[in-house]
């Protein structure tokens, strides 16, 4: 066991910082570090400077253009990132279906798709959560039926919660594809297009005034029929998988790290009751017991990673995934809590439409504190709530 | 960076394991506490046979040279049986306190710990201590006669080696005292866990000072750190080891014609325990490491962080597990209200959750 970084993982993270101050735009980077979310155009930029460097997929094996790093250097380079201001990778592609392509389509398909997910050509959205279908996500009812004339699939119904949809050239999807036995067993998994014909995207507004999410419909979508994943009626384990994979990249630690040493630096400026919030030992407090918190997610981060670099890759997700879920929540949620408090009576203005101008009074931080706190409600929720979690650990490790 | 253990201590984890699950359940348990000095002395000689007391010391000073992180892996397996002897005061306190004496002082100390021969405690806190270490009344004379009282030596009435912290002539100093010696006296009683511990009163007891190594303080300090890791692995081994009781238990009581482990309400509370209990092993790998590190206020720092962390853990789980086995968890009978009992007395170990958050928010949290 060695906690401490080697001379020559030190000397990574200088390269990757090195390379992130030399990169990352300072536009992009101001904006993430006022608590912003990352416009899509920033997303893609940051994503093809790292494609070109050979770091846009740290997780993917070397076959698949990975850059073959260790664990901690994954780690170093993501804990860089996130504190440095520069985009997230693009969850959806890099860290959920690159690892299902990669694990369960045929050569001929990680050929096609690979390195256009790598490099952000195709933007990938998630079609897993229905109206009908949330928590007990094996319910999903948008059918997939396979037509012998034109040797395709005819996929109908809507999925929800759509992160980035409006972004998407692709989604991967959830399908039924048979009503036969458990419901678990009927399941497939297909690649669609988004232009296709029968695709239609409809917003839906967050209460932070945000558009992140949205409804998709599908209405008799034609899809090829290479571009079903693996086997029919095989999509629940691919499922699987691939929320283990979400779950391992929920927490963000070097995301939490950042916003904490943010929270620090205004607090010993912001004057309250006469002097900086900083030198109130109520906020003293809360600042510690957050950081202690922060500390063990990300050991408990790395043991996982860790044990995972180590053992036998058995392709089931490790149910210590669901602890660091459920604590990465808690985590951003808490932070995001504690701006609000620091804002105080300031958080109050709305700066989105009409009369948002008038409400921009403070600063960017001061906007973003409310919004982000309504925002953030969405991580215990999304990727398996904090409840489905527990139920996992409850079976999985305590088996009751 | 690797969390991960290398051969040896594998092989260490299992066999410490497996001497105490041979030796230990409920029942033995039981009757090694109604001993004479509340343990029985053949596992005692048993853990030097098996070579764990060597683990700490130095090849210099006769043992193995080994790191914290073994102390972690004993820690952990005392922690699951629920071992009642004094351990850490061997592994963590004594090779720590030893750092203020000389080569020769050490080699000898350590000889007799390692073979087992050597029961070491501490006598440091005092009735009227302000804080931990601080306001020191028990006085030494230049020669070392010992005047003063202890408070909570754990087995001090049972120990042979009694390292006592006083102010001497040229400050705060460390002292060894055989059992037996002149003028100290010993109020022995049980404790809430299970152990022993007494008060200690020294009237012109002859000592030894330990000097030629670190300033006492310095010592004192890295006895404190150590003690605090020792805390935390002990204390996951008592929580992974409540978690299964409490399962086991819920899976077999039935109440409204099913197991109550069946129902979601419950289950939830025991998965939300899990999550804690997780975090706490982190926190001991964190805290194994970090116990040793060069920088005194860094080390310090991180020991605050995991003592807070294990206290805020160790009531969810503790009062999680009692209040899942209902009546029963209340009870003597079961081994439930043991396991709690302990993990009750560590989270007030080596300072409580705010003598250790007093230091992180003085210090303006753990270094970014």
């Amino acid at each position: 066991m060695e906690l401490t970084f080697t001379p020559e993982e030190e000397a990574f993270r200088q390269e990757v910082r090195d390379f992130i101050a030399a990169n990352l735009p300072a536009e992009t980077r101001d904006h993430i570090k006022k608590g912003n979310p990352p416009t899509k155009e920033m997303t893609v930029n940051w994503q093809k400077t790292l494609y070109k460097k050979g770091w846009a997929t740290p997780r993917w094996p070397a076959e698949w253009g990975g850059p073959g790093w260790s664990v901690t250097q994954m780690y170093i380079f993501q804990q860089e990132n996130q504190i440095a201001g520069a985009p997230d990778p693009q969850g959806f592609n890099v860290g959920m279906i690159g690892p299902v392509l990669i694990r369960f389509a045929s050569d001929e398909m990680k050929k096609e798709f690979l390195p256009k997910i790598a490099s952000l050509d195709y933007w990938f959205c998630q079609g897993f959560s229905e109206p009908g279908a949330g928590s007990d996500l094996a319910s999903l009812k948008t059918s997939a039926k396979w037509d012998e004339d034109g040797q395709q699939w005819i996929v109908n119904g809507q999925k929800t919660w759509t992160t980035y949809a409006q972004h998407a050239d692709w989604i991967f999807l959830l399908v039924r594809t048979s009503n036969e036995g458990k419901k678990q067993e009927g399941i497939s998994f297909l690649l669609v297009d988004m232009k296709s014909p029968g695709v239609e995207v409809h917003p839906i507004q967050t209460m932070d005034g945000g558009h992140e999410i949205n409804s998709v419909f599908f209405t008799d979508v034609k899809v090829p029929a290479k571009n079903l994943i693996g086997e029919v009626n095989k999509g629940w384990t691919y499922a699987k998988f691939l929320l283990g994979n979400e779950r391992l990249g929920a927490p963000r630690v070097g995301a939490s790290q950042a916003k904490l040493e943010h929270l620090k630096e205004i607090a010993k400026t912001r004057i309250v009751r006469g002097k900086p919030l900083w030198d109130h030992p109520r906020f003293r407090d809360k600042f510690v017991e957050a950081q202690i918190e922060l500390k063990a997610l990300e050991m408990t981060v790395m043991r996982v990673l860790s044990s995972m670099q180590a053992g036998a890759d058995t392709g089931k997700p490790d149910p210590a995934t669901s602890v660091i879920k459920i604590k990465g929540a808690q985590m951003i949620q808490h932070l995001t809590e504690l701006f609000v408090e620091m804002a105080g009576e300031q958080a109050a203005p709305w700066t989105d439409g009409e009369l948002g101008d008038n409400a921009r009074i403070g600063d960017d931080w001061v906007e973003r504190a409310a919004p982000n706190y309504f925002n953030y409600r969405k991580s215990s929720i999304y990727g398996g709530s904090d409840q489905v979690q527990k139920g996992i650990i409850s079976k999985a490790i305590l088996g009751l | 960076m690797n969390f991960e253990l290398n051969d040896e201590q594998r092989m260490l984890s299992d066999s410490v394991s497996r001497f105490l699950s041979d030796r230990y359940d409920f029942e033995k348990r039981r009757k090694y506490m109604e001993m004479e000095g509340g343990f029985d002395p053949k596992i005692w000689q048993g853990y030097a046979d098996l070579g764990i007391f060597a683990l700490p010391f130095s090849e210099d000073e006769g043992g193995i040279g080994g790191t914290s992180v073994e102390t972690m892996i004993v820690g952990e397996a005392m922690g699951f049986a629920l071992a009642n002897e004094p351990w850490a005061e061997a592994m963590a306190i004594a090779p720590s306190l030893l750092t203020a004496g000389s080569a020769e002082q050490r080699a000898a100390v350590a000889e007799g710990i390692i073979s087992g021969e050597t029961v070491p405690t501490w006598a440091h806190l005092e009735p009227g201590m302000i804080d931990r270490g601080e306001g020191v009344q028990c006085s030494a004379s230049a020669d070392g006669v010992l005047n003063g009282t202890k408070t909570v030596v754990a087995f001090g009435a049972e120990a042979t080696l009694i390292f006592v912290t006083a102010m001497g002539p040229e400050g705060l100093g460390l002292y060894m005292v055989k059992a037996g010696a002149k003028g100290m006296e010993a109020r022995a009683y049980k404790t809430q866990d299970g152990k022993r511990a007494a008060e200690l009163t020294f009237d012109g007891t002859p000592s030894e000072k330990l000097s030629g190594g670190v300033p006492a303080a310095e010592a004192i300090a890295l006895a404190e750190a150590r003690g605090v890791a020792a805390v935390l692995a002990e204390s996951v081994g008592l929580m992974e080891k409540s978690i299964d009781l409490t399962v086991e238990y819920i899976k077999g009581r039935e109440q409204f014609g099913r197991p109550i482990g069946s129902f979601q309400a419950l289950q939830h509370i025991a998965a939300g325990a899990v999550v804690e209990k997780e975090q706490v092993r982190s926190m001991a790998m964190y805290a194994s490491v970090m116990c040793d590190d060069a920088d005194a206020q860094a080390r310090d720092l991180a020991m605050s962080a995991a003592k807070v962390k294990m206290v805020d853990a160790s009531r969810i789980v503790g009062q999680m597990s009692i209040q899942l086995h209902g009546g029963v968890g209340m009870t003597m009978e079961y081994a439930i209200g043991h396991y709690f009992k302990r993990l009750t007395m560590l989270e007030i170990a080596h300072g409580d959750r705010d003598f250790h958050m007093d230091r992180l928010c003085e210090a303006g949290g753990l270094a970014a």
